[in-house]
């Protein structure tokens, strides 16, 4: 059986890019990645886009971006899993290769989130759930689904708002060391603790921005991938899981149990254990889900996910550093973007390119767990040196 | 700091949509007549909700409507402080799950309380209202 390899990575800049539309954002990752990878593009015989789309113009956004990049005739598709997007594109081109059916295909992440007033982005992300059930009575937004589960986990487990604010202020002080991030400065925990409210007990500083912004990565067979480079970084598990569209059919509110699922799979795929990882992106859309996923992979037992950020366990040099790209926080959201751009940042350290913020490796092992809605859609995929 | 151009476009989309209920009718005819009820599969006993006519554990298509009566827990909640568009200016408002005698979880606003009061395992009431177009919706209020 082959293996498959990403053999090249490009990220736009994250943030308000009002200065591109859709096919220039993609293009500017796309053709990085291209170049990252040294294949000639003609050799791209799939790619596939994750986004979400309707808050921006095109209906069509797969054959828009690969018209502009020059990829038209590749097989192509759309692929949607929310905020998992990505990583389910990720999974599509890993799958196409693994196959046989392709040696090299491409993977591509965009979203523009800001062609839209932003009560309208509100708006698309709040029916992000059970439309009827949850949103046409009622008007569940984003904040206020994970809002649901911060109550119950605070409750629960002692998880406390100054909790919620460390996890902040973490991906504030990364986000402060990447050029690419939306927000490039650090804050303080009284900031966070004193920006407004969202959806109770949810603040600004707890949640994600909206973000335009796009990530591209190049998958290899092992043939290919060992003829064009020296520092393949090999896909050696993927997990995916799903839930319930109503979070009212859900048993219990503190944790996202298909994010558990995903992650036993990859580990048992990778034959790896939490304890081997070196560094991870987790999805955190809000303090409370970053929290969340480190009790969610078994990186501490559950409810203990506080401890962990209070002790600075997740933090460069600490047990296990999660997002020190900034994370969705501070890095920003680009929603179809995300899982793509973790695959890159996990590449990146595991190549050993990410300057400033090089996290140690011992295993030569990195985690993404990229979730979807609220826990309706997980991935995680864990890349490796070897 | 300016922005830099954009073409503001000039064709507006609005979508509305009409969703079909006729399969699980009774749920919106009884609610207006104060009733709460959801269905049961008559093959395999299961009670989902939302109400569906097709059974999600045994895929049976045979069931039965029950009353899940008014009384309930609070499981957890939040407050609305900013609502998406379609809702604007109606904010802040909480929304509950709230759990009925055996195990029927079901999610809407909450009333009667505020976010500092309300309690985990508190005693709700679910109520009907209508709106004034006259589509019928449910509500928690503190007991």
């Amino acid at each position: 059986m082959t293996r498959v390899a990403i053999i090249g990575v490009g990220h736009s800049r994250f943030g308000r890019r009002t200065d591109v539309n859709v096919g220039e954002l993609a293009f500017e990752s796309i053709r990085e990645a291209v170049e990252d990878a040294g294949v000639d593009k003609n050799d791209i015989k799939n790619v596939v886009v994750g986004t979400m789309g309707s808050w921006y113009e095109e209906s069509l956004p797969a054959v828009v971006v690969n018209e502009y990049a020059g990829l038209s005739g590749a097989g192509t598709m759309r692929v949607e899993a929310a905020c998992a997007s990505g990583s389910a594109a990720l999974k599509a081109a890993y799958n196409s290769i693994m196959s046989g059916e392709t040696e090299v295909a491409l993977a591509v992440g965009v979203e523009k989130m800001t062609e839209v007033d932003s009560a309208t982005s509100v708006e698309l992300i709040g029916r992000a759930g059970s439309y009827m059930w949850e949103f046409e009575n009622f008007g569940m937004t984003f904040p206020a689904y994970y809002a649901l589960y911060a109550v119950s986990h605070m409750n629960r487990y002692g998880t406390t708002e100054e909790d919620l604010a460390r996890v902040s202020v973490k991906a504030h002080r990364y986000g402060a060391m990447n050029p690419l991030a939306q927000f490039q400065k650090e804050i303080t925990i009284e900031k966070a603790l004193g920006s407004p409210v969202i959806a109770w007990p949810l603040k600004l500083y707890d949640a994600c921005p909206l973000t335009d912004g796009s990530a591209a990565v190049v998958l290899a067979s092992e043939e290919v991938a060992k003829r064009l480079t020296d520092t393949p970084i090999w896909i050696k598990g993927v997990g995916y899981s799903s839930d319930t569209a109503n979070l009212s059919r859900r048993s219990d509110y503190v944790g996202l149990e298909a994010a558990v699922q995903a992650a036993n799979r990859a580990y048992s795929m990778a034959k790896v254990s939490p304890g081997d990882i070196d560094v991870a992106t987790a999805h955190d859309c809000f303090t409370i889900a970053e929290l969340m996923a480190y009790e969610d992979l078994g990186f501490c037992r559950k409810g203990e996910g506080a401890k962990l950020v209070r002790e600075g366990q997740t933090e460069i040099g600490g047990r296990i550093p999660v997002n020190v790209d900034g994370g969705l926080k501070a890095k920003g959201h680009p929603v179809g973007a995300t899982g793509v751009s973790m695959a890159v940042e996990i590449t990146k350290q595991l190549r050993g390119e990410a300057g400033k913020r090089q996290v140690p490796l011992k295993n030569g092992l990195g985690l993404m767990h990229n979730v979807g809605g609220t826990g309706h859609y997980a991935y995680v995929t864990i890349l490796s040196r070897s | 700091m300016s922005e830099p151009p954009s073409l503001h476009s000039n064709r507006p989309l609005t979508l509305r949509y009409d969703i079909p209920i006729s399969r699980t009718r009774e749920f919106w005819d009884s609610l207006k007549a104060g009733k709460f009820i959801t269905t049961k599969c008559s093959g395999c006993g299961n009670v989902t909700f939302p109400p569906q006519a097709d059974c999600p554990a045994c895929m049976g298509d045979r069931f039965e409507w029950v009353d899940l009566g008014r009384e309930a827990t609070l499981v957890t909640f939040t407050s609305v402080q900013v609502a998406p568009a379609s809702f604007e200016g109606t904010g802040p408002y909480m929304i509950a799950i709230g759990e009925f005698k055996g195990g029927v979880k079901v999610l809407a606003r909450l009333e009667g309380t505020e976010p500092k009061k309300a309690r985990q395992g508190m005693a709700l009431r679910i109520e009907a209202r209508s709106e004034k177009d006259g589509n019928p919706y449910y509500v928690f209020v503190v007991a």
